[in-house]
């Protein structure tokens, strides 16, 4: 389980724009139509690969309901990403919330934590109520990456998790973090070198195995 | 009490206040005004050292005095809690204000006083859990650089969750950073962290979410270095607290486990139970380590205690990952081939072993594979965990190695087949120890072995243990049962000197067995548990065997004296209501799946012995009866939480007490062997068969096996039978159906008989019924009395609902009355029209006969005309009347089918006084 670095992600956004499909689609490869309401937050891992580097994931899924705002904050500070996830067919209840989303991340993240833009479920292109150009202009003012991505058909599903890392990692790289301290969501691992069982972990499903 | 107040509080001013005298005053005002003047001084005084040492004499006092504590609640805290506030550069303060705090929440030594009587701490606890800021006060004095700071706040934190945890807990959640900051603790110096640690422990007890944001905080890294830095299994009680904290976080839900495969992994899990140093030693705290890293990986193969069934992806993982390293040897190790290990640790370690390869083909290849010992000693492992089936001494070492039997066998037909295929009598070569461990023989040679052994010996300890792990490879495997059904055993125990069929053994050993337990009266005394077990689980293996295979329902029935016992058992009343029960399902797989045509005792005569020796109701009783105490059986052996307690010692005296807790207790429904017998799958299997033998025993008796075919050709007379012939025929004939005839009114008055007597069992069968019958008695009363009530309701509503039409046809039926009425009163009119003319014409003819032309004319037109108008309204009328009888007919009909005496209904039109008795009449019907 040898990774360069570690990376802790979380994903926030209103209920129902598509954050556990997204989670799903990423370390599973699959898309479930009808997924439970997530209650609390629920654990997924991958392993990728940013500059040649085995860099693990963790990413907590949380709940979207209002109830869960003071559990799901406890897990803000110690995140290195976030996924900010919106509903393009949903203008009001999802786009307009995002700055309320921001404010808490704002307010309880760390100043350094980078944060994607999701407009989820692109598939849907006769239902669009909010554009492109919308979702862009806000990722500009509020200084986040964006990406529209569909959980369903996986377009850009792999891309938002990748591009979010490599964001992270360019800061490492830079020097932004303290790297020693855990608290900014970044574990360093054993060298960076991918060793010749770098890549097994590769997913959250594992092939029965060979037996002892 | 008084008294030794009054000498406390001595005591305290002789420490705390140096000399300060306060004469004898006992009362608590003096405590009172003694904490009031120390919390002025504290809050008003202007020298330093002046407020520290009123500081530290504060301290003292409260540690030491109830009444204190409780002067101290009422005043206090604002005092305190201000100089956490603002005083934080004073240190000395600080960490004074803190103990004192501490010393409110700590129960005095003396602390005995009377049970109702207010506990200061509880209170004072309460009363600063309330205040809204003080638990985010605390949280950031761990911030403080001061070591004593930071442990007082700690056992400050550790108090108050004692005594209000949920507040503590959401207080905790609520705070930003909260969770963050405890669990920077781990990472302190040794008397910190482990403070922490014990601190998480109880946080992490019941609530979920913080389960989860301790995990996110990196909670299995922080664990597993602090349980490697203190020696795995070989440290103290601090690894004890680290696996317990382990253990809250993989209890629940399965993200938490999933979070430990996909990022830590199992390994240095696995780990723990590689045993170093002497492998003699096992200290007691050892054991109880080892006990908890089995804890979890038990909980990580089941996938946690919330686990749904049918999500069973996230047990599979674990039950792959933990096969992947290696973990089946290492519970071997300990579970199979460490005797020196705590019966404890080793019932855990099979326990796992059970859970590792339930359903999971891989994982039960490879124990099916595995040998163990060494050259040239090897043995199967299988093989190894049933000699511990029949040698051990603990009941709970049998049920644990008993349980990975159950695991392997479940849903593994291959698995079954193989064991079943090594059941083939050896020679009987001597006289051989079969558990003397040197000898190495099949499986199949063990187990005929433990069924059979000690036949001269009375006990039947091997036997009843090896019969319970034939019972799960037999279970659903219709090839093991016929297999096992061909065995004969080769010593030949009856005279004649055929060789005896296994089964007809092991029913000898159920009868033995009763016997055994009928001589030792009460089995508590016995020191063998045979006379306990033999019987249930005999009666398990043969319900289990007979279950959809008609050759075990024959073979079984192949001596008549089987059926007899069967039916004593059912009645007998000194036997459990399980033994009754199960000796009743057999009986009833002797009808469901008895496929006899000629040879053999048919379905029919299997019913008519049950309903003759026991009949049918009482027989059926003794389903209802063991189903009633399927809760007991079945309600989950409740997880008894440890108390919160500082040092180990409630677990490690638990290790010590798992013997005696088992004690065997025949009348407890929560025997761990029976519990084990009535497991989940055997309890539903003993439902499906009891509806199932309903359904066949009814079915018997509506298809009554005619003896005499009735062919209606057969009934002629032949071409050339004579006509003696013919009635010879006939006669025998009818003789035959005459003696059908009888046997039904037979089986007929039996049943009645039955039906009768179960009608006035509540009356005359309470002389000797026992409490449990009388019960499920007044249960089926009850629900007769429920149904008869309801079908009460139905017909009284069904009565208002007839009376209503009655009324509506009464209704009708008089406005028709009345119709005819007035049509009659018009004819009657008419006809007097008619009349008054007509002696008005004859008295005109009379007065005046000359004019008699024109007269006769105008006379003779009237006539016409009144004839003509009064035949129309004639016809009219006659129309009418039709149509109106015809209605009435109608409606008789329909009053008739509504059960109404539609004559006297009709006589009483006019006075409708008879009707509403008569449909009383129906009501009570
Ligand atoms: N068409 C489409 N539907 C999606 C997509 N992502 C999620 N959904 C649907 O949106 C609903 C909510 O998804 P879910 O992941 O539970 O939302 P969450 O509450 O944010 O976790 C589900 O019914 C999904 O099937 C997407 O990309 N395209
Ligand atoms: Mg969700």
């Amino acid at each position: 389980m040898s990774y360069a670095y570690l990376f802790k992600y979380i994903i926030i956004g209103d209920t129902g724009v598509g954050k556990s499909c997204l989670l799903l689609q990423f370390t599973d490869k699959r898309f479930q139509p009808v997924h439970d309401l997530t209650i609390g937050v629920e654990f997924g891992a991958r392993m990728i690969t940013i500059d040649n580097k085995p860099i693990k994931l963790q990413i907590w899924d949380t709940a979207g309901q209002e109830s869960f705002r003071s559990i799901t904050r406890s897990y803000y500070r110690g995140a290195a990403g976030a996924l900010l996830v919106y509903d393009i067919t949903r203008q009001r209840e999802t786009f307009n919330h995002l700055a309320s989303w921001l404010e808490d991340a704002r307010q309880h993240a760390n100043a350094n934590m980078t944060i994607m833009l999701i407009g989820n479920k692109c598939d849907l292109a006769h239902r669009r109520a909010v554009s492109t150009e919308e979702g862009e202009q806000f990722a500009k003012e509020h200084g986040l990456i964006f990406m529209e991505a569909s959980a369903k058909t996986a377009q850009n599903v792999e891309e938002a998790f990748i591009s979010t890392a490599a964001t992270i990692y360019k800061k490492i790289q830079d020097g932004v973090f303290d790297v020693s301290n855990e608290s900014y969501g970044i574990k360093v691992g054993y060298g960076g070198i991918p060793g010749p069982s770098g890549g097994r972990d590769g997913s959250a499903s594992q092939a029965g195995g060979c037996c002892s | 009490m008084d008294f030794k107040l009054g000498r406390i509080n001595l005591n305290a001013v002789a420490q705390g206040v140096g000399g300060l005298v306060f004469g004898n005053d006992t009362s608590a005002s003096s405590e009172d005004s003694y904490v009031e003047r120390l919390l002025d001084r504290i809050s008003n005084g202007v020298l330093a050292d002046d407020r520290r040492s009123a500081m530290s004499q504060l301290q003292s006092i409260v540690a030491e005095s109830r009444a204190a504590q409780l002067a101290f609640g009422a005043m206090g805290f604002p005092v305190l809690t201000a100089v956490l506030k603002e005083e934080r550069d004073d240190i000395e303060m600080v960490r004074g204000a803190l103990e004192t705090l501490v010393s409110a929440l700590t129960p005095t030594d003396a602390a005995g006083g009377k049970k109702n009587e207010v506990q200061p701490t509880l209170m004072n606890s309460d009363l600063l859990s309330r205040e809204a800021d003080s638990i985010p006060l605390l949280l950031s004095l761990l911030e403080e650089v001061d070591f004593y700071v930071r442990y007082y706040t700690l056992q400050l934190l550790t108090a108050l969750l004692t005594h209000s945890p949920n507040r503590l807990q959401e207080a905790i959640l609520t705070t930003p950073r909260g969770i963050t900051r405890l669990m920077d603790m781990l990472m302190e110096r040794e008397v910190i962290r482990n403070e922490a640690l014990l601190l998480l422990t109880y946080l992490t007890r019941e609530a979920e979410e913080i389960q989860k944001i301790v995990v996110f905080e990196g909670a299995f890294e922080k664990i597993f270095s602090i349980i490697k830095e203190e020696g795995g299994s070989e440290g103290g009680v601090v690894v004890q607290d680290c696996l317990e904290l382990l253990n809250n976080l993989l209890r629940r839900g399965a993200s938490n486990q999933i979070l430990l495969r996909e990022t830590i992994g199992f390994e240095q899990l696995v780990s723990i139970l590689k045993l170093r140093g002497s492998a003699y030693n096992f200290t007691q705290q050892k054991t109880v380590n080892l006990l908890g890293a089995l804890e979890s990986i038990e909980l990580l193969l089941m996938g946690g205690l919330d686990a749904e069934p049918g999500k069973d992806f996230n047990r599979q993982s674990n039950q792959t990952a933990f096969a992947q390293r290696n973990v089946l040897d290492h519970l071997l190790l300990l579970g199979v081939e460490s005797p020196w290990a705590a019966v404890s640790v080793r019932c855990a370690a099979l326990r796992c072993i059970g859970v590792l390869i339930s359903n999971h083909p891989l994982n039960l290849d490879a124990l099916a594979n595995k040998v163990l010992g060494e050259e040239p000693h090897f043995e199967p492992a299988l093989n190894s965990i049933f000699r511990i089936i029949l040698r051990t001494s603990s009941l709970q070492e049998f049920i644990a190695a008993d349980y990975v039997f159950k695991c392997f066998c479940e849903k593994n037909t291959n698995g079954q087949a193989m064991l079943a295929s090594t059941i083939i009598p050896q020679p009987h070569s001597g006289i051989r120890d079969p558990l003397d461990e040197d000898i190495k023989m099949p499986f199949g040679s063990m187990l005929l072995r433990g069924l059979t052994v000690n036949e001269n010996d009375e006990d039947l300890e091997t036997c009843w243990r090896a019969a319970s792990v034939l019972s799960h490879i037999l279970k659903g495997n219709i090839q093991s049962k016929e297999r096992v059904l061909q065995v004969k055993l080769e010593a030949p125990m009856t005279s004649f000197g055929t060789p005896e069929l296994l089964m007809h053994r092991i029913v000898k050993y159920l009868a033995v067995g009763a016997s055994m337990s009928r001589n030792n009266g009460d089995c508590k005394t016995s020191t063998s548990s045979s006379c306990l077990y033999t019987q249930p689980i005999i009666l398990r293996l043969l319900v289990t065997w007979l279950a959809d295979c008609p050759n075990a329902v024959h073979s079984f029935l192949g001596s008549q004296d089987h059926l007899t016992y069967l039916l004593e058992l059912v009645s007998s009343l000194s036997e459990t209501v399980f033994i009754r029960g199960l000796s009743a399902v057999i009986l009833g797989e002797c009808v469901l799946y008895n496929k006899s045509d000629d040879n053999g005792m048919d379905a029919f005569e299997v019913v008519d012995a049950i309903s003759q020796k026991i009949g049918l109701a009482s027989y059926f009783l003794k389903f209802d009866e063991m189903q009633k105490s399927f809760p007991f059986l079945s309600a989950k052996a409740s997880q008894h939480r440890k108390p919160l307690a500082r040092s180990s010692a409630a677990s490690m005296s638990e290790v010590e007490n798992v013997e005696e807790s088992t004690a065997i207790d025949p009348k407890h429904d929560e025997d761990p062997v029976l519990m084990s017998i009535f497991d989940g799958p055997f309890v539903s299997i003993i439902k499906r068969l009891e509806t199932d033998i309903r359904q066949s025993i009814v079915e018997v008796f509506s298809h009554p096996k005619s003896k005499v075919a009735v062919v209606p050709a057969e009934m002629e007379q032949k071409d050339g039978e004579s006509n003696e012939d013919y009635i010879k025929r006939l006669k025998s004939f009818v003789e035959k159906q005459c003696k059908e005839l009888q046997d039904l009114l037979g089986r007929n008055a039996t049943l009645a008989e039955d039906v009768a007597k179960t009608g006035g069992a509540g009356v005359s069968g309470s002389d000797q019924a026992n409490g449990g019958k009388e019960r499920v008695q007044a249960e089926t009363l009850r629900r007769d009395l429920q149904e008869a009530k309801q079908r009460v309701e139905v017909l009284k509503s069904e009565k208002t609902k007839i009376e209503a039409e009655a009324s509506i046809y009464r209704n009708l039926a008089g406005k028709m009355e009345s119709d005819l009425k007035s049509l009659s009163d018009a004819y009657n009119s008419l006809e007097q029209v008619n009349f008054r003319l007509e002696s008005d014409v004859k008295a005109l003819r009379e007065g005046r006969s000359e004019p008699g032309l024109d007269l006769e004319a105008i006379k003779a037109e009237g006539r016409e005309e009144v004839q003509k108008e009064s035949e129309a309204e004639l016809n009219d009328l006659l129309v009418c009347l039709g149509q109106e009888q015809s209605k009435v007919e109608r409606l008789s009909t329909r009053l008739v089918e509504l059960g109404e005496d539609v004559d006297s209904l009709l006589e009483g039109i006019g006075d409708d006084v008879g009707l509403p008795e008569d449909s009383e009449d129906e009501e009570d019907r």
